[in-house]
């Protein structure tokens, strides 16, 4: 094995070590006693979509309608990441 | 061959030719890092999700007049205890405030504060809420997002509503909501019931929905069946149907994803054809030099499978670190719009790091096979021509 790729493995080690350190250290209870409490109070649980006035804000609670064509589904722009 | 000598040989062959193969590794990084991004996002949503979803109601009953969401009759608050199995039934408002001069909404929700069940959550979510100060005039608690739109607007105490009925409404910004709960409240004002009523102009008797719990899971299709007898005009939206949709969220049947899955395959197709077309030009020659000092095809299958396995493994560990720094160390700036939008309040959400290994190891498999096939199937063609031929 010729030294630049020791280096390069050991770099690759390190930022495996530096990520695994991160991911086991963060406290994940406060956000989630936050998020709990929040829908304790409030019983909702759809995340904030910063969305415009006419479009659906809480996740499958309100549908987008298309006045043109009542019968067809109009596509809200969140479907495209939200799938019903 | 000794193995050090080979391995020797190998890293000397990847860094001798490392312009030949850093075009490779880059296109390889981009698409790991976009497709572990969006994964560790949708993950990261899911988990926060679910886990807020454990403590709402299991089921919430709307009036449904003409195919839409109607006000409904609180007096079915009663009926709904009636039940048995039902427990905390609540009455809720909630509805979007259009803040007109800038086109930007708030959800607002107003809930019984007196209600025994949401007195102790507010308690527990915000530790030194006086009830006494809060209803000595009309306030409210708002979200991270709220504060820092009015605070922009020079709304800094109170802010002002009007009312359907043309008439205003000034109401005390009394607290902030916890910005680690950004996710789901950035953009909620929280008030009491009666305060939502007068805003939104409902009725004396009206709410905009009702929630309740039935503890025994058991119970459950039994109680919607119950509801449905009660009211012929009602819509109940269980937790399991919300929970079935979090479970969902992205996977590969969601439009904006099919794309992207489409998009890294096409990508993966060009790299195909590019290791195709690379190896009958220095390749093809390096390949035949190897067979005329003697080595076996074995050998060589052997090099070039090593050979770009390393690569694919350093690609894989750069996309996947870079992915998990974009995401949850920067927070994902520009790919959380996707998620959560961008059209209304500014949402500045600390994602919560959730790793899948079984779907990074599946994203591992998808790359590196067709990576490792691309490359081991033409210097296969090339090994077993005679070594002369090869190295015209």
């Amino acid at each position: 094995m010729i030294k630049p790729f020791f280096v390069l493995v050991t770099i690759l080690f390190l930022l495996i070590g530096m990520v695994a350190g991160h991911y086991l250290q963060y406290d994940r209870k406060t956000p989630q006693e936050a998020l709990q409490g929040i829908s304790a109070v409030t019983n909702f649980s759809s995340p904030a979509l910063s969305v415009s006035y006419y479009e659906p804000r809480i996740l499958f609670y309100e549908t987008a309608s298309n006045p043109a064509y009542p019968q067809m589904q109009a596509l809200n722009r969140m479907d495209f990441v939200y799938e019903k | 061959m000794r193995n050090n000598a080979f391995l020797h040989f190998l890293t000397l062959l990847l860094f001798k030719q490392k312009s030949k193969h850093i075009g490779a590794v880059l296109i390889s990084v981009i698409i790991i890092f976009l497709l572990s991004a969006v994964l560790f996002l949708s993950s990261s949503l899911q988990y926060s999700l679910l886990s807020a979803l454990q403590k709402q109601g299991d089921f919430v009953v709307t009036r449904i007049q003409a195919g839409k969401p109607a006000n409904t009759p609180v007096a079915w608050v009663d009926q709904i205890l009636g039940i048995n199995g039902v427990t905390h039934v609540a009455p809720r408002i909630y509805g979007r405030y259009f803040f007109a001069p800038r086109e930007n909404a708030f959800l607002v929700v107003g809930i019984d504060f007196f209600d025994e069940q949401n007195n102790q959550a507010l308690q527990r979510l915000l530790k030194d809420v006086d009830l006494k100060r809060f209803f000595s005039k009309d306030s409210m608690l708002v979200g991270e997002g709220v504060r820092k739109f009015l605070e922009a607007h020079y709304f800094k105490n109170d802010f002002t509503f009007k009312t359907p009925k043309g008439t205003f409404k000034k109401v005390n910004i009394y607290q902030t909501l916890p910005k680690q709960a950004n996710l789901i409240d950035n953009d909620m004002i929280i008030m009491p019931i009666e305060l939502a009523r007068e805003i939104f102009g409902l009725g004396e008797g009206e709410v905009t929905d009702i929630t309740f719990n039935v503890p025994n899971d058991a119970e459950w299709d039994n109680i919607i069946t119950k509801l449905h007898l009660l009211f012929y005009d009602v819509r109940v939206i269980e937790k399991r149907e919300v929970k079935k949709a979090y479970e969902n969220l992205y996977n590969y049947k969601g439009g904006l994803f099919l794309i992207l899955y489409l998009v890294t395959i096409v990508t993966f197709m060009l790299i195909l054809y590019q290791r195709y077309s690379m190896v009958y030009s220095t390749e093809r020659k390096e390949i035949g030099i190897l067979r005329a000092v003697g080595w076996s095809i074995k050998d060589i299958l052997k090099l070039k499978f090593y050979e770009n396995l390393v690569i694919v493994i350093i690609s894989f560990i750069i996309g996947v670190v870079l992915a998990y720094l974009y995401v949850f160390v920067l927070n994902a700036p520009l790919l959380s719009h996707i998620f959560l939008g961008g059209s209304n309040l500014a949402n500045h959400v600390t994602f919560v790091p959730v790793v899948k290994f079984g779907i990074l190891g599946s994203i591992f498999l998808f790359y590196a096979v067709p990576f490792l096939a691309a490359v081991l199937i033409p210097a296969w063609k090339v090994a077993v021509t005679p070594p002369k031929e090869a190295m015209l």
